[in-house]
């Protein structure tokens, strides 16, 4: 053969060569993390090693819609993962131990769902090198202290006829009798009906309508955080809860009729599950249902969630203030803490 | 003068007839084929970010319907890489012909299926899975490849470039809009073609190959089937081969009267509007039918898109082509009568990509600095959000894009209606009613 | 020839009126108007809004699954939404005519093709068009010289 079809072939063999080799080596060589949706995956991969004090990088990429990156239990600001972008994290971790990392931005009905670990500690003493687990230290939340049941039923056996005003109550609050209620210890432990009891039996309060003395609770209830706390809570719960349970905390939010039709199709084969009303999520302006919550009861709620729906469980991913404001919020659903 | 012979120029003449800078051209498409086919299968599965799907539904395919077509017809098909590993093969070089030719089938196309009506249905085939196809890269890529496998496998098998002249879906269309634009290649004197002993530019010779397109030059006088390759310009050995300028459709001028281009130009016609619906309406209920292909709905959807091109765009026309007491036929009258829905069909396609092309423009920014989506930024616009391109030109563009198709579709069918004898009125006002639906459509 | 030179001149003018004329504005006063749109992959809900030239237009976007942006064409006005915080987003209506809306947030396969339309008034541009189209046709009929007529093309264009 001629040398110049020679050398055409040969250059012709090398830009082949170019144009799928080179594809492949840049890709097997840059190892990302894929983010999708939980239902088709979540993570992946979902399980990351570091060392204690080291940096680790890592490379996030979207592979269908918005989602976001964060570390649970931290005030780490999230990133944002986006559709065919990718994101660079370095993430530096002080103490060896399991971390759970998940996505902030909903991105689908099971988006919480959408978590994986960081375990970082001496390689060869995780789990995933075959090491027997090891129980870490948790913080033992104050419903499990408290040995409350989260999942019966906790109406208020009394409601007041009108939402609570916490301004009509600071009017009414004139003496010390009040500061004892605005206590941690207390506000976490007792919900506003006992609380509302406690002042009903005052003497110095004898003479308040059941309404104002509800009003009182509200302002005890309002006292017992700030600001600060209300606004972060605020900001929680817009970001986390007001997909299924609305951005006006009635329960109606864009998830709940999936929610209340997914909880009901799992449950079509059994006999009386028609009424399955605990299936959508929760009204936070029902007075009934929430004056008759303690803060701890509504923070087991959150942290452990289930109680036989598709509530989820926060407890690998707020921190002990975070979920402590959040609750504190909650409380402005059946209280008026403004004018 | 209405030719202007670009070959005469001895610069353009030696380009054409050198086979390197078609060699450069050729292998650069191919490694942009191969590069897009990877990226397809291995990049991110996000259709607007992925190399494969921007590259090859928008970009290339602006410049295809916007630039190639109109203004050099076949022009894609002369650099496309799809019908070159099978050739090479098949003939046993990639430069001059070889000594010895390999030993390969090279079998007669069967002679029932000499006419487009395969690419019809290719080209149907991809138009009713399109919604899926240009938002997944990974569907993107396994049809590139296989419309390489297959051309390949038929060169192994039959002569010539079989795929690209009786297979290839893209190949149908350019080829009937060809008639419409300014290039083409024909020969000089048909009194030397007479005379010629061995006719080399369809049987090939020492200095290049015979006609792939299976086109005899001599009686080459439409561009439809012409894919420009320039063998027969190497070949003749009496000069006579010329790549000529000339007015715009003058192909027009001499109507086919073939069935299956007549229903090529509804297929064309009806899908440019079908997508002009789907794709850029806001109907959400008809393109989730069109996307979720296999439910019933999608069946439904496919049903409405086969009933707008065997039924309800060329029935009406068929009353068009009536004429009490005419001596053609019924078949020839409808076939040349449909010659005048080619520049409209490509007027509804050059303004339906308009729009495509320029509110989705953007993404070819992004995917030019991060091909595989790794994360790479190499001309620094890998992050660049997406912005619409010229939006405030774009409705403008397609008035003028419309309004002269449908001139330009008039004037046609005013010839072709005079060449079987009926009245082009019915055509006209047929083209009239079809650009109003368009214009409806995309404004 | 001159009959012919007058008609080319008359369509051309008719043309230019055509495209250029001021169409009656029935201006209705401009109102403050909100409208909830809902957006799921990959359409909203409602698709089509219309409104009044000079009305200010405010859109709630409520995003339902996944989050969607909302991008209106010919105005630049965008915004972008979560699920479970809807988005505010106000502009006035000053310039007529029909607007695509899309959403500006990949949001899934189908996001390039995630469309509304916004009608401001009159689509005064498509009756132009429309107008043009139908003007076109009117000047084939009616001024049958002024493109050669079929056999002479073969004539003028040779083999």
């Amino acid at each position: 053969m001629k040398r110049r079809e020679l050398v055409t072939r040969v250059l012709i063999a090398v830009a082949v060569v170019f144009a799928v080799g080179t594809p492949l080596y840049f890709w097997l060589r840059t190892p990302l993390i894929h983010a999708k949706i939980a239902e088709n995956g979540g993570w992946s991969p979902d399980v990351l090693l570091a060392r204690p004090g080291e940096p680790l990088h890592l490379r996030l990429t979207s592979d269908d819609v918005v989602h976001s990156f964060a570390v649970g239990k931290t005030d780490m600001q999230s990133v944002d993962v986006l559709p065919g972008k990718v994101t660079d994290v370095t993430l530096t971790f002080d103490k060896p131990g399991t971390y759970t990392f998940y996505c902030t931005r909903w991105c689908g009905l099971n988006h919480w769902r959408m978590r994986g670990t960081i375990q970082v500690g001496d390689p060869a003493s995780t789990v995933a090198a075959g090491a027997a687990p090891t129980a870490g230290k948790v913080d033992v939340p104050l419903y499990v202290t408290l040995g409350l049941d989260i999942d019966s039923p906790h109406d208020s056996p009394l409601v007041p006829g009108v939402r609570p005003s916490a301004a009509d109550g600071e009017e009414l609050a004139a003496d010390s009798s009040v500061s004892k209620f605005i206590d941690p210890d207390f506000y976490r432990t007792h919900s506003p009906y006992q609380a509302w009891r406690e002042l009903r039996n005052t003497s110095s309060y004898s003479g308040l309508s059941d309404q104002q003395i509800w009003n009182l609770v509200a302002f005890i209830w309002r006292s017992n955080t700030t600001a600060e706390e209300l606004a972060s809570g605020r900001k929680r719960f817009a970001q986390n809860c007001a997909a299924c349970h609305g951005e006006n905390g009635a329960g109606h939010g864009v998830f709940a009729d999936q929610l209340t039709a997914a909880g009901q199709a799992s449950m079509k084969t059994m006999a009386g599950a028609k009424d399955m009303r605990r299936q959508t999520p929760a009204n936070f302006a029902d007075a009934k249902r929430m004056l008759g919550a303690s803060p701890a009861l509504l923070q087991g709620k959150i942290l452990r969630g289930g109680m036989g729906t598709g509530m989820p469980s926060w407890g690998p991913i707020f921190t002990q203030d975070q979920s402590w404001d959040l609750v504190a919020f909650l409380y402005s659903f059946p209280f008026l803490y403004q004018e | 003068m209405n030719r202007i012979e670009l070959t005469r120029n001895p610069l353009i003449k030696g380009a054409l007839k050198n086979r390197y800078p078609q060699l450069a051209l050729f292998v650069a498409m191919l490694v942009g084929y191969l590069f897009a086919i990877l990226a397809g299968l291995i990049s991110t599965p996000v259709g607007n970010q992925n190399f494969s799907i921007v590259f090859v539904w928008i970009a290339w395919w602006a410049i295809l319907i916007l630039v190639a077509v109109p203004f050099f017809g076949r022009g894609w098909c002369a650099v496309c890489p799809i019908p070159l590993p099978g050739e090479w093969l098949q003939r046993g070089a990639t430069l001059d012909p070889p000594h010895r030719k390999p030993g390969w089938a090279n079998l007669r196309w069967p002679k029932f299926l000499r006419n487009i009506w395969l690419q019809n249905i290719s080209f149907l085939l991809l138009a009713l899975f399109s919604t899926l196809v240009l938002t997944s890269p990974k569907l993107t890529s396994v049809i590139l490849a296989a419309m390489l496998f297959v051309a390949l496998g038929l060169s192994m098998l039959f002569e010539r470039r079989s795929f690209c002249r009786y297979l290839c879906p893209v190949g149908g269309f350019v080829g009937i809009y060809s008639q419409t634009a300014p290039i083409e290649l024909r020969v000089k004197d048909k009194r030397v073609c007479a005379t010629c002993e061995g006719k080399p530019c369809y049987n090939g010779s020492a200095s290049g190959y015979g006609c792939p397109w299976d086109v005899f030059p001599p009686g080459l006088s439409k561009n439809t089937e012409c894919g420009l390759c320039l063998e027969c310009l190497r070949t003749c050995p009496h000069d006579n081969i010329a790549v000529n300028l000339r007015p715009f459709s003058a192909d027009l001028a001499r109507p086919s009267a073939r069935l299956d281009e007549a229903f090529k130009a509804f297929i064309m016609l009806g899908s440019a509007m079908i997508y002009a619906g789907i794709l850029l309406g806001p109907w959400g209920a008809v393109k989730d039918a069109a996307y979720h292909v296999g439910t019933g709905t999608w069946y439904l959807y496919a049903g409405a898109f086969l009933a707008v091109i065997f039924v309800i765009l060329p029935v009406p026309f068929a009353f068009c082509a009536f004429g009490s007491g005419n001596r053609h036929p019924f078949k020839k009258r409808f076939s040349t009568l449909s010659t005048a829905l080619i520049p409209l069909g490509l007027s509804f396609w050059a303004a339906f990509s308009l729009s495509f092309v320029l509110s989705n423009g953007a993404y070819v920014l992004a995917s030019v600095s991060d091909p595989l989506g790794l994360g790479w930024n190499v001309f620094g616009t890998a992050n660049i959000a997406w912005f619409p391109v010229l939006t405030s030109l774009l409705a403008p563009a397609q008035t003028l894009a419309l309004v002269g198709g449908l001139v330009w579709s008039a004037h046609t069918a005013r010839n072709a209606a005079g060449e079987v004898h009926v009245s082009p009125i019915p055509a006209i006002l047929y083209c009239l009613a079809a650009t109003l639906v368009m214009l409806w459509l995309l404004l | 020839m001159k009959i012919r030179r007058i008609g080319l001149l008359l369509l051309a003018a008719s043309g230019l009126a055509v495209v250029f004329t001021p169409l009656p504005a029935a201006s209705p006063a401009p109102q403050a108007r909100t409208f909830r749109i809902d957006a799921g992959q990959f359409a909203y809900s409602p698709s089509t809004i219309d409104v009044n030239p000079g009305d200010r237009v405010t859109i709630q976007l409520v995003s339902t699954d996944v989050v969607h942006g909302l991008y209106v064409d010919g105005y630049g006005a965008s915004v972008e939404a979560d699920p479970g915080q809807t988005a505010t987003l106000t502009f006035v209506a000053d310039k007529a005519g029909s607007f695509r809306f899309r959403c500006n947030v990949s949001c899934g396969a189908m996001h390039p093709f995630m469309i509304g339309k916004l009608n401001v008034g009159t689509n005064n541009r498509l009756l132009r068009s429309m107008g043009l189209a139908g003007l076109a046709v009117a000047g084939i009929f009616l001024l049958p010289s002024f493109l050669p007529q079929g056999k002479s093309n073969q004539e003028r264009f040779g083999a």
